[in-house]
């Protein structure tokens, strides 16, 4: 399983990189969401991977590692989502921005003459 | 049952915050509200750091724990020197760009105000965490809200910088979630002095894999910082952002000199353990080639802006070369030299601008090609001088006079603090009488100079152009807008004056950096840094 | 204690009075001169009145504590050299003020030059009594860039800018490296204290850095004082008025060079590295100076070429290694200050009377300033060494040493001869001057009409030929006690005979002067032919332009080499920058591997189960997919993320995280929508097969991007499989589950964390959130669409018109159209409210149950989207009207309130109300404060959403309206009514 996670953290993240190479901002942006997810993905995994464990306590229960995945992790991918979300929102509104005002959508606000 | 006193601790996220809540609300249809509310805050925050300096002035660290859960898994907020000293500089930073801002740049576009207000909650929120992750969403905050401030006005030159800007602080913001996330797989911790206190009894099979993740967040770190050769980015966004905001911006790269400063320390300072000076030759290495670029960067820059985005490099290599050497009092020294080097950017920056007004477009080029084929060697000396001066304008004065502080600010040359900063670090970087210099030290001190004489170099020959040889028309200069530069530099010759009590608080900060277990037993408890006894 | 107040006034009240001095109106310059004048005068007074203790051999003394920490006082010290140097400076000072009060015009804004000089003579005042060296150090910089200003006040002349330049430059570097000098040298001895430095001598000499610091401190010391090969720029600095050239070039600037190689003598020389750098600086210099000054045809330039020599003579003086060399250096630096003083102001009026200093223009002057003719003579005959003047006695003592200077080096015999040499020279420049300027016929063609300048502008001209005259008769008399005080400061008990007499019979020194005065003599007249002729420079030297290669040198170094190194060193292209981050990251990740190695996991990896395996092939083809088509076919691109982000999904909703799939799903819905509005502003770009666009990658980059590409990620699974497979002893979590319940109040762990025990994350969060959305509105206000993207896609173009058009135009009218895409219309508008429902119903149980603010802001976000989309912009917000920043505002009011009402209760900041009540808690909805703090969360969540995709939205409303590469109206930029609530 572990192996099977990883390796798609590990694919994820690969392509992210690649595209976040590319001169063109859309390649970026899409590549900078292939890479928050690989990393999303690879917050998650670090509480270590449980299946068909219960995600919810029972009401006056006090829960241990035992018998629970580690909540921990989740609330980190949770913030690290929402931040992930919003900037790349923004990272999309400056693209816009500087297409328009650049009139080219590299990166560098202007093509390579070469 | 906490006495409101120690609410003070939380104050300054929580007045910046309200105030920036409060501004989006009124909106821009109320700008009196807003400018009222941003005054307020501004001012607050300046005293908040007056009482917060003084009560940071003890061996103890205070400890604020968010939601009255125990540090051992609760967030918890540090005040110790270091912290105050980064509050006290963001506030009066935030004081000077605020106040400068009122002139015109507010109004270049909207929501300059809450967008100013979450920079300054941000940053504050990053000096004061003590917990990883908090860390985290605190440089987030920060950059947020920087990434509004930097685009301020919009225009092309700023949204090509910070398209640039964007992009690369995403990629460091991964690369700290990476980090972060490595941290708690391999520790079970977030809380760093609970980290420092694992540190040593980290299992040998799985030290290496937290030394990566940390490694992994240093690099995040060091991006923050722009290091060389991670901080190509830094010049040109500085250089586009509109005055005010520049100058709140010059004091965000120190956040990353902070980030290293608190974490490398704590982690691998001498009570590291096995871990103990990790990197350590890294952070020496990357601040002199940082030095060494920012200075021809600085000597190459075309237009005063990008001179001072140069500047902000070398003062970032200066500070983390410094903290390199691992030594205490160096970075007792390296502590004044922050002080003093962003309250001279901040002053530069906001300066520039004004400057700027008063010329022609390009003129900085044309002043180096004048120069290039030699100014004036044509002319033979016989020629009678003539013997009537030129009167300079009142503002201009000023203007050049406050240039020319600023100069000797950053290249650390006398009478003011810059001068103090630079002999703070080398003095003890050549230790006491008898004592074996390493190289590292001949080399850092050399840096220092080479770096101080190309700024003198760069600065003068840019200066003379800008103030003697096409006098500028006289720039219309609010006092608003003059005033804020006057308040940061007279803040350094205060800091000239007093340099003995400010080199004693910040050698305590240091000394307090490098031998961390109070700072450890202060957030956990006693037991927490002696690992043996922990539950 | 008077002694302090005596020090500190000295060096205060300069600055004090340049202060005072600003002040005054631009053209109030008797005002100007008269408080320079007096503030001169007080502290001539001042030094004057520590005379008794200085010549009873006792030291003034002044100490503050400055840095402690670091050994720093600000202490002052005055012995009698330094009280010598004292006098020099105030009462030359006091002069050069006297002189310049005439000198300059009165349109001049003289109080800026006055200030400028208070200023530099408070700086050089600090220099001299300075009783630790880094606050020497600090005064001698503080000198530099006060003569930088006072050579610059001219400013709007080229030469002056230059001649300040090159001045400043080349002075300011040496201060640093008598900085860097100072510095070892305190770390050699142990304090920076005058005292103990000089109590040190022998320890210094010993020391393994002896040759670093010294060399540090020579370099500081000789470009001071213009020493070969850094005299260049004091030529230049004649650019400055001439009282300040009067001043710089006697008792001050370049005195300071020579000033601190006698300061530091007695612990400094007597090695033979001392001997050769100091000794063969000066011996050239001297040399070199003294037979360029003879071609100059400038009267200034003469005469700063002149003191270049005298510079070079003290300076080999104290190279010397004799006790009797200093005394003779120490005699002729008094000396040189009273004739070289006079005689610039003599050349300053000169220039004043006549309009020129060019000798070939002048001769006559005589005839029409006689008075002036004699002082100058007198002066001249001095620097000529002309006996019964003063510049014979220090000469003939000179003369003295070049013949008993016993030297481990061969070459010192030449000594006699180039002290012979150099005498001859500056006999034949001295008679240049006054023969060139006051004899021969009247001058013809001068600017001006040449008389006799104002008395009180004569008077310290006669003053200091005076003290010349007065030296050279009665030296023991006059100058003897103040020397006497000045070398037993320096050498202490150990001063060796000499005397003062003029008349030491008939010896080999006298016979020297003879000889230069009878060859000088000659040297003149041979010369005359040439000199006439008026080419400009002198032979030989002419060839080697110290200033140009100076420029040359400065121009290639600091700009040229600057700029290639910055392109090579540096990038301005975002590509490389990624590059770096991404292999400096990887690297600095598997050098910690690297360095020790990492044992295997603690845990056993679990089995592997065949549908997420498929999930994932799926995935991982989707992501590369992704990246393969994200250049030509965006669409597909958005698609296959998605797919990716599906799989991640499920992912979560496998291992047992519904609270993440629940998010994740949502974010992705928004964040495509979001993109998809993005994607028609972009350029078409078509792949044409075969075609090599303007920027397609060579293949090595291609390889190394992909090279890079696969390490990040192999690294990055690599690190995630080392970190699956370990569990650390002891986990934050279990605080979180034992107490999630019990003192969290709410069953769901997750959103316990997020709302309380980590609640400060998600207050941060939501005001990241918060500001991007606001950075985004702003920005999009200035929204200006490429013109290439402008007209309405084809899509829309081919369909059909009116109605077609109201897909994205979205006008109101367009729904009356009836059947076009009614039926999804109609469920959408049956679907809207029972997303709200579902929103509520997440928000409310978020804290037991999966769910919380955030999904549930999505989800109305995502009902209003679907409005939108099927509706049209108009027609949504004719019936729904949205006030996105009331939104925002309002929710992180009530969050942080929420978090704030803890501080009434006595609580820190973010406390639950839950977590302090102890009241037993049943059913209900338990936990009333973080509830709340939840609904802030919604409330902003909906804001923000709202905010950039209802502004992307209103981009695609405006396209057709704003006309290309012009900023929109406001009325149209603004997207109103929808953000009503922000606009200005």
């Amino acid at each position: 399983m572990e192996l099977v996670v990883s390796l798609a953290i590990g694919v994820m993240a690969g392509s992210g990189v690649w595209l976040l190479l590319r001169p063109r901002t859309f390649q970026v942006i899409i590549g900078l969401s292939l890479l928050s997810y690989a990393v999303n993905l690879f917050i998650f995994s670090t509480g270590g991977l449980r299946t068909g464990a219960a995600a919810i306590l029972e009401k006056g229960q006090e829960g241990s590692l035992a018998q629970f995945t580690d909540p921990l992790p989740q609330a980190l991918v949770l913030t690290a989502i929402v931040i992930g979300f919003a900037t790349t929102a923004l990272l999309l509104v400056v693209l816009l921005a500087a297409r328009g005002l650049t009139g080219t959508d590299h990166v560098d606000g202007r093509e390579r003459d070469r | 049952m906490t006495a409101w006193t120690d609410h003070l601790v939380a104050a300054p996220i929580l007045v910046p915050m309200f105030a920036g809540a409060l501004m989006i609300l009124a909106g821009d249809r109320w700008r009196g509200a807003v400018v009222a509310l941003g005054l307020a805050s501004t001012v607050t925050l300046v005293g908040l750091a007056v009482v917060l300096l003084g009560m940071a002035d003890a061996p103890e660290v205070r400890v604020y724990r968010k939601g009255d859960w125990p540090a051992a898994f609760g967030i918890v907020l540090v005040h110790d020197r270091l912290s105050a000293l980064m509050l006290a500089l963001v506030a009066v930073l935030g004081l000077a760009a605020f106040v400068a801002s009122l002139a015109r740049w507010d109004r270049a576009g909207t929501h300059f105000h809450p967008l100013f207000q979450f920079q300054l909650m941000g940053l504050n929120g990053a000096f004061l965490t003590g917990d990883l992750f908090n860390l985290f969403v605190f440089f987030e905050v920060m950059l947020a809200a920087s990434y509004g401030l930097a685009l301020h006005g919009s225009g092309t030159a700023r949204v090509r910088a910070g398209l640039h800007y964007l992009i690369v602080n995403l990629v460091a913001s991964l690369l700290f979630l990476i980090g972060v996330s490595v941290v708690y797989g391999i520790s079970g911790t977030l809380s760093m002095a609970d980290l420092a206190a694992r540190m040593r009894d980290v299992a040998e099979a799985d030290r290496a894999l937290l030394e990566t993740g940390l490694a992994v967040m240093g690099i995040a770190f060091l991006i923050k910082a722009a290091v060389w050769p991670l901080g190509f980015w830094l010049p040109g966004t500085y250089a586009a952002a509109a005055a005010p905001a520049a100058a709140i911006l010059s004091i965000l790269s120190k956040v990353g000199v902070y980030a290293v400063l608190r974490v490398w320390l704590l982690l691998f300072g001498d009570e590291g353990g096995a871990s103990a000076g990790f990197g350590g030759t890294v952070l020496l290495a990357a601040g002199l080639l940082t030095i060494a670029f920012g200075s021809i960067a600085v000597l190459a820059a075309q237009s005063l802006p990008r001179m001072a985005g140069a500047s902000v490099l070398v003062s970032s290599g200066t500070l983390l070369a410094a903290v390199g050497t691992g030594q205490a009092a160096v970075t007792g020294g390296a502590l004044l030299y922050l002080a003093s080097s962003v309250l001279a950017l901040g002053a530069l920056f906001l300066l520039i601008e004004l400057v700027e007004r008063g010329r022609e477009v390009g003129a900085d080029v044309l002043a180096v090609t004048r120069e290039a084929f030699g100014s004036g060697e044509e002319e033979d000396d016989l020629r009678e001088p003539e013997a009537v001066g030129v009167a300079i304008p009142a503002m201009v004065a000023v203007l050049g006079l406050s240039f020319i502080a600023c100069t000797l600010l950053l290249a650390g040359l006398p009478p003011l603090s810059g001068f103090l900063a630079k002999f703070a670090i080398m003095a003890p970087l050549l230790g006491p009488a008898g004592a074996l210099v390493p190289t590292a030290s001949w080399v850092l001190i050399a840096a220092l100079v080479l770096s101080g004489l190309a700024t003198v170099v760069a600065m003068v020959r840019t200066g003379i152009d800008i103030f003697w040889a096409s006098p500028l028309a006289v720039p219309r200069v609010s006092l608003l807008e003059i005033a804020p530069v006057g308040l940061l530099l007279a803040l350094c010759a205060g800091l000239t004056v007093a340099a003995g009590p400010v080199m004693d608080y910040t050698l305590a900060a240091a000394s307090a950096l490098h031998a961390p277990s109070p700072y450890v037993e202060g957030v956990l408890g006693p037991i927490a840094s002696r690992p043996e006894l922990r539950p | 204690m008077p002694e302090t107040v005596l020090l500190l006034a000295l060096v205060a009240l300069p600055f004090a009075g340049a202060l005072a001095v600003t002040l005054l109106p631009t053209h109030a310059r008797n005002a100007a001169a008269g408080l320079a004048g007096g503030i001169a005068l007080v502290c001539l007074m001042l030094v004057w009145a520590a005379y008794p203790t200085v010549s009873a051999g006792g030291v003034l003394r002044a100490e503050f504590a400055w840095i402690p920490a670091l050994g720093l006082n600000f202490s002052l010290r005055m012995d009698g050299f330094a009280w010598l140097f004292a006098g020099l400076v105030t009462g030359i000072g006091a002069l050069v003020v006297l002189y310049a009060r005439y000198y300059m015009a009165a349109e001049d804004p003289v109080p800026r030059f006055f200030a400028f000089l208070l200023a530099f003579m408070g700086a050089m005042t600090g220099v001299v009594i300075s009783g630790n060296l880094i606050q020497l150090a600090f005064f001698w910089e503080l000198t530099s860039l006060f003569s930088f200003l006072l050579i610059g006040y001219w400013q709007h002349t080229a030469a002056a800018r230059d001649g300040a330049r090159m001045a400043l430059t080349i002075t300011a570097t040496g201060g640093l490296a008598l900085f860097a000098g100072v510095l070892v040298l305190g770390h050699i001895v142990g304090s920076y204290e005058l005292d103990a430095v000089l109590a040190a001598g022998d320890r210094i000499r010993e020391h393994a850095l002896y040759p670093v610091a010294l060399a540090l401190i020579l370099l500081g010391a000789l470009t001071k004082s213009a020493q070969f090969p850094f005299h260049f720029w004091l030529p230049h600095a004649m650019a400055a008025p001439t009282p300040v050239s009067a001043y710089l070039h006697s008792a001050t600037l370049v005195k300071a060079g020579v000033f601190l190689l006698a300061r530091l003598w007695p612990v400094l020389s007597g090695t033979d590295a001392w001997f050769l750098i100091v000794g063969s600086a000066g011996l050239v210099t001297l040399l070199v100076g003294a037979y360029v000054a003879i071609f100059q045809n400038d009267l200034k330039g003469l005469l700063a070429y002149s003191t270049i020599s005298h510079l070079g003579l003290i300076t080999l003086l104290l190279g010397l290694n004799s006790e009797l060399a200093l005394v003779a250096a120490v005699f002729h630096i008094l000396n040189h200050a009273a004739f070289k003083c006079s005689l610039f102001m003599a050349a300053g009026i000169i220039d004043h009377e006549t309009g020129t200093r060019d000798i070939r223009r002048l001769s006559g002057l005589n005839r029409s300033m006689p008075f002036t003719a004699r002082l100058a003579l007198v002066a001249a005959a001095a620097m000529a060494g002309v006996p019964l003047l003063n510049g014979f006695l220090s000469k003939e003592m000179f003369f003295a040493e070049a013949l008993s200077a016993d030297t481990p080096f061969g070459l010192m015999n030449v000594l006699p001869f180039a002290a012979m040499l150099f005498s001859a020279f500056s006999v034949a420049y001295s008679l240049r001057f006054i023969h060139g300027a006051f004899s021969g016929p009247v001058p013809a063609d001068l600017p001006r009409e040449p008389h006799e300048p104002a008395g009180w502008m004569r008077l310290p001209v006669e003053i200091l030929v005076l003290i010349c005259i007065g030296v050279g008769v009665l030296p023991a008399a006059t100058i003897g006690p103040f020397l006497d005080i000045a070398v037993r400061s320096i050498l202490g008990d150990d001063v060796p005979y000499y005397s003062l007499a003029v008349w030491h019979g008939f010896n080999l020194p006298l016979l020297m002067s003879i000889i230069a005065l009878a060859g000088g003599v000659l040297l003149y007249l041979l010369l005359q032919r040439r000199l006439r002729s008026g080419i400009e420079g002198e032979p030989l030297l002419r060839r080697i332009e110290g200033q140009r290669i100076f420029e040359r040198t400065m121009v290639f170094l600091s700009w040229r080499l600057a700029r290639r190194a910055e392109g090579l060193a540096g990038t301005r292209r975002l590509q490389p920058q990624l590059r770096l981050i991404v292999l400096l990251a990887v690297l600095a990740a598997g050098a910690a591997v690297w360095l020790r190695g990492f044992g295997p996991g603690n845990l056993p990896a679990s089995p592997v189960d065949p549908v997420l395996a498929l999930v994932w092939l799926v995935g991982g083809t989707c992501a590369i997919g992704a990246a393969w088509t994200a250049k030509f076919h965006r669409l597909a691109a958005l698609i296959l993320l998605g797919g990716a982000g599906l799989a991640v999904v499920i992912t979560f909703v496998w291992f047992s995280a519904p609270d993440l799939a629940l998010t994740q799903l949502t974010v992705e819905v928004v964040t495509t929508v979001l993109l998809l509005l993005g994607l028609r502003w972009l350029p078409k770009r078509v792949q044409v097969p075969g075609d090599r666009g303007p920027e397609v990658l060579t293949r090595t980059r291609r390889l190394r991007d992909l090279g890079l590409a696969v390490a990040a990620g192999g690294g990055l699974a690599a690190l995630s499989y080392a970190v699956m497979t370990r569990v650390p002893p002891e986990l934050l979590a279990q605080h979180f589950l034992q107490r999630g319940y019990t003192e969290g109040g709410g069953t769901n762990v997750v959103n316990v964390i997020l709302v309380d025990f980590r609640g400060f994350d998600t207050l941060g969060e939501i005001f990241v959130v918060a500001a991007v959305a606001l950075t985004a509105y702003a920005l999009l206000r200035r929204f200006r669409p490429a013109p290439d993207s402008v007209e309405v896609p084809e899509q829309q173009a081919h369909a059909d018109g009116a109605t077609a058009g109201a897909a994205v135009t979205g006008r109101g009218e367009a729904r009356e159209g009836g059947d076009w895409l009614l039926v999804p219309f109609t469920l959408t508008r049956l679907v809207f409210p029972a997303m709200l429902i579902v929103a509520v119903f997440l928000l409310l149980r978020g804290h037991d149950l999966p769910g919380g603010g955030f999904s549930a802001g999505m989800v109305v976000a995502i009902a209003i989207i679907l409005q939108y989309i099927i509706g049209g912009t108009d027609w949504t917000e004719d019936r729904l009207r949205l006030r996105p920043h009331l939104w925002i505002g309002t929710g992180l009011l009530v969050a942080s309130g929420t978090a704030l009402a803890a501080l009434a209760f006595g609580r820190p900041f973010l406390t639950t109300y839950f977590a302090y009540a102890e009241l037993p808690v049943i059913g209900k909805v338990p936990t009333a404060s973080t509830l709340v703090f939840d609904i802030g969360i919604f409330a902003l969540v909906v804001g923000a959403t709202l905010l950039m995709l209802v502004a992307l939205a209103h981009q695609s409303v405006r396209g057709h309206r704003a006309t290309p590469r012009r900023p929109a109206a406001p009325a149209a930029s603004a997207p109103a009514p929808l953000v009503a609530a922000g606009d200005g």
